[in-house]
């Protein structure tokens, strides 16, 4: 039996035969001088496909790297993986089902991602929410915000090839979302506000699991960041990488903590006040680096400010109804309405139009981690193939919110 | 009547029925051969007495490497684990420690995938390239006194020769592999090597001076004596320059940048898959012992005790002077160890039946004749106090270079790089300049 020869790199008929299996990305023809521009290579460049299967692109995001050596100077991100067209499947659902439909938004944090579009419909239909309802809100919100910052601190780590903080911090991470399933029923997408209140009240599993991980909290949150504050090699690898200026980060509609990183201390909770927080005490930390190492530290100290509202929503948490009397069917009158929530990742904001009947007109929906993905064409080029994904990961985008 | 007999006959019984005439016959023919030929055979043996030595050491040091292998990724699993707060592997044998075996057998189960495009020949000569380079340079470093493959006076330049050849195969990987994250992988490998080869050669010219050798073992004949004549006390900065340059040698994080997984997906070793893709593996975890193994040699005083046995220890047994002696403890001394070992669990408890006691006190005689043949062992012979020694050290090593991986996130390579030339190469040079100054001080003296 002989086996068959194989051509050399040089035939022509092997290089159609690979290109025919995928091996040579072909390059897409060019619709904008942009594209021309990006897949024109110059002297010693070349193009580099990361992910969409990529150990670390966090999701499912492709971009596709134009480098001279290590050094990156191009790249182009390929969205759109994850894709639902959710936007769409809101106005063909009606306002409680669509609550549900816009949890996997941020899977990470989807609280946060019912919580701006039931405001929205609240002020559609004049609704006033519980006081109790709004507490509760505001406490599991917190909760999920410390899981998400937690989820956070792991994957940086991870990205700059620690392997163990995304354990340690996965500890914390999952308390919270063994208490958050206690009270709302599930562990990740939890689908628990409702419009005028929330799904359940809190329950005694979730009180004395959230009673025991407060006395240790802070203690175990500290020791999981020790882990990285004071050492050497993360330090000098984070600091001074991705500096995001001011005046940028304002240009780019940059929220939340990557803004605040970058100084300007604008945070929805108190700048637009909503729910409850005008009534509890919180800092707004700001840091003036606007580095990576700025935006890694200011999400833990965000870290100890909610520990200090969820204290306060525990000791102030009054008695009452957790929903508001409301009709089964809802059907709002013809107008519109804004809300915006101040979410781990920035602003989470809600635009509904309202036509007079049980569904949307048009829901649109503001999402951050969009806003956020873009900054990577500023931070990147410059910087090493090995800080493409530190840089990605210190915006800490989700990719789900991205592709909506 | 035959056949009716062979089919009723189990799989193994038919085994045992076919396979003992034929290992008899075997046999016979191999003892009429090994008696016409054993005098020709001894007299080349001795007449070639370091080819063969060498041909034994070679084999035995290729075969030690996969219980070594298996020793350490069971090793990092666990620890790793316990870093993590995990349990970590605890199926696969008691506290999982087969786990390392079953990924051996794994990785030679899979498929041993050839991408289309990659350059044939060199994409399957590299993992052999990379991993034939870590015993040869096993073969220089003395485990014991007596118990090393071959001691020549430029030993430590050859492993330093051998040890860079392993980058070789990398770049052969890499090229060959007709990807691009292969080939970053790849690229730096050669860069990285070129780095820090330079500071971790340099590092130890201060001990060559000191030794007046390269003879790994004269080195280590050099240190002996107790903990404070170890080399670690005359050459700290060579230590620590050693260390760090070895971490990059061996590809371990913080500086394992060829096979950065956040970055290059698996680096060089991207396109390899099944029993090739665990040639690379295998090598990375031998070369961590060998590089542990060669701090241990050079800094620690290899195989030497750290202290002198504290009151003189001399076990004089002549077996052949004890006469009716020896037949009393070969014939009756396991009985009366069994009743005696046993006998406490049988007075003590009412639960336990006396056979099982009788079981408990052979298993118990024999865990001590075990033990006590080890301790004299270990105290007779040289070779194996040494050996128990020089492993302890060098597991040690192995140790600190797993707890950091667990530990520590990555070096950037530009940063790596820099560290190298700026820091790390001053810094030997600075050492081989005091060490020597301080030798012909002490010698003109």
């Amino acid at each position: 039996m002989t086996t068959p020869t194989r051509p050399s790199l040089d035939d022509p008929a092997l290089t159609i035969a690979l290109e025919h299996a995928g091996i040579f990305e072909p390059i897409p023809m060019a619709r904008t001088e942009r594209q021309q521009e990006f897949y024109t290579l110059g002297d010693g460049e070349m193009l580099l496909n990361m992910g969409p299967q990529h150990p670390s692109t966090h999701g499912v995001l492709r971009v596709v790297l134009k480098i001279s050596g290590e050094q990156v100077v191009d790249l182009d991100p390929v969205l759109g993986y994850l894709h639902r067209g959710v936007e769409k499947i809101a106005e063909n659902s009606d306002f409680h089902h669509i609550i549900s439909q816009l949890d996997p938004l941020e899977y990470i944090s989807s609280l946060f991602c019912e919580w701006s579009p039931v405001m929205s419909f609240e002020k559609l239909l004049d609704v006033q929410v519980p006081r109790r309802a709004e507490y509760i809100r505001v406490l599991t919100g917190e909760l999920n915000r410390i899981a998400s910052h937690m989820l956070f601190l792991g994957w940086y780590a991870l990205d700059l090839g620690g392997i163990t903080p995304i354990l340690w911090s996965f500890a914390e991470r999952d308390e919270i979302m063994e208490m958050l399933a206690a009270v709302t029923g599930a562990k990740l997408l939890f689908n628990y506000f409702r419009i005028g209140g929330v799904n359940g009240d809190l329950n005694h599993e979730f009180m004395s699991r959230l009673g025991d991980w407060m006395g240790r909290a802070g203690a175990q949150l500290e020791a999981g960041m020790g882990l990285l504050n004071e050492n050497e090699i993360f330090v000098r690898r984070a600091r001074g990488l991705g500096v995001l200026d001011r005046e940028t980060a304002l240009r780019m509609c940059t929220t939340g903590p990557n803004l605040r990183a970058s100084g300007v201390p604008f945070d929805i909770r108190r700048a637009h006040p909503y729910s409850v927080y005008p009534e509890l005490e919180f800092d707004i930390p700001t840091r003036n680096e606007g580095d990576s190492l700025a935006r890694y530290l200011l999400r833990m100290d965000e870290v100890r400010q909610s520990l200090r509202i969820i204290d306060q929503c525990l000791h102030q948490m009054p008695d009452g109804p957790i929903m508001a009397r409301l009709p089964r069917l809802l059907r709002p009158r013809p107008g519109r309405a804004y809300s915006a929530v101040e979410g781990p990742r920035g602003q989470y904001s809600c635009y509904a139009m309202s036509d007079g009947t049980d569904q949307p007109f048009r829901l649109r929906i503001h999402d951050p981690s969009f806003l956020h993905l873009q900054l990577v064409g500023l931070l990147m080029p410059g910087n090493l193939i090995a800080d493409t994904m530190a840089i990605m990961a210190s915006l800490d985008p989700v990719m789900g919110g991205v592709d909506k | 009547m035959v056949s009716a007999y062979w089919n009723r006959l189990s799989l193994g019984s038919r085994a045992i029925l076919v396979l003992v005439p034929v290992l008899l016959v075997v046999g016979a023919v191999l003892t009429v051969a090994a008696a016409l030929l054993l005098g020709p055979l001894l007299d080349f043996i001795n007449a070639n007495l370091p080819l063969g030595r060498f041909v034994l050491a070679a084999t035995a040091l290729i075969v030690i490497t996969i219980p070594i292998a298996f020793l350490i990724i069971y090793m990092e699993l666990k620890v790793i684990a316990a870093i993590n707060l995990r349990v970590g592997p605890d199926r696969v044998g008691p506290f999982g420690a087969l786990m390392s075996v079953v990924h051996g057998l794994k990785v030679l189960s899979k498929e041993d995938f050839t991408p289309l495009g990659v350059d044939v020949p060199i994409f399957t000569l590299a993992p052999i390239v990379v991993f034939a380079s870590i015993p040869l340079t096993l073969l220089v470093i003395p485990f014991a006194p007596g118990l090393y493959g071959q001691d020549f006076n430029l030993a430590l330049l050859y492993f330093f020769a051998i040890g860079g050849m392993s980058v070789v195969g990398l770049m052969m990987a890499g090229w060959a592999s007709f990807n691009k994250y292969s080939l970053l992988g790849a690229l730096r490998a050669a860069a990285q090597a070129i780095s820090y080869e330079l500071p971790l050669t340099l590092s130890v010219v201060g001990i060559i001076i000191l030794a007046g050798t390269m003879s790994l073992n004269s080195i280590v004949h050099q240190q002996a004596g107790s903990l404070f004549d170890w080399n670690i006390w005359k050459q700290p900065l060579g230590f620590i320059i050693f260390f760090i340059a070895a971490t990059a040698e061996a590809n371990r994080t913080p500086l394992d940048m060829t096979e950065a997984d956040q970055e290059l997906v698996a680096g060089f070793a991207t396109e390899y898959s099944g029993m090739r893709f665990g040639f690379f593996f295998f090598a990375e975890y031998v070369n961590v012992f060998v590089v542990s193994a060669l701090s241990a040699v050079l800094f620690f005083g290899g195989w030497n005790a750290p202290f002198d046995w504290p009151f003189p220890v001399t076990v004089s047994l002549d077996p052949g002077g004890l006469g009716l002696g020896l037949i009393f403890l070969i014939a009756l001394a396991p009985v009366v160890g069994t009743i005696i070992l046993g006998l406490p669990f049988w007075l003590l408890s009412s639960r336990i039946s006396t056979l099982r006691a009788l079981v408990t006190g052979f298993v118990l005689f024999n865990l001590l004749i075990v033990a006590a043949f080890f301790g004299w062992a270990f105290v007779s012979a040289a070779w194996v106090s040494g050996l128990v020694w020089m492993m302890l050290k060098t597991f040690v090593f192995v140790f600190i270079f797993v707890q950091m991986r667990g530990t520590l996130p990555r070096v950037r390579v530009d940063q790596l790089m820099s560290f190298a030339w700026k820091w790390l190469l001053p810094a030997s040079l600075l050492n081989i300049f005091v060490t020597a100054t301080a030798v012909s001080i002490l010698a003109n003296r």
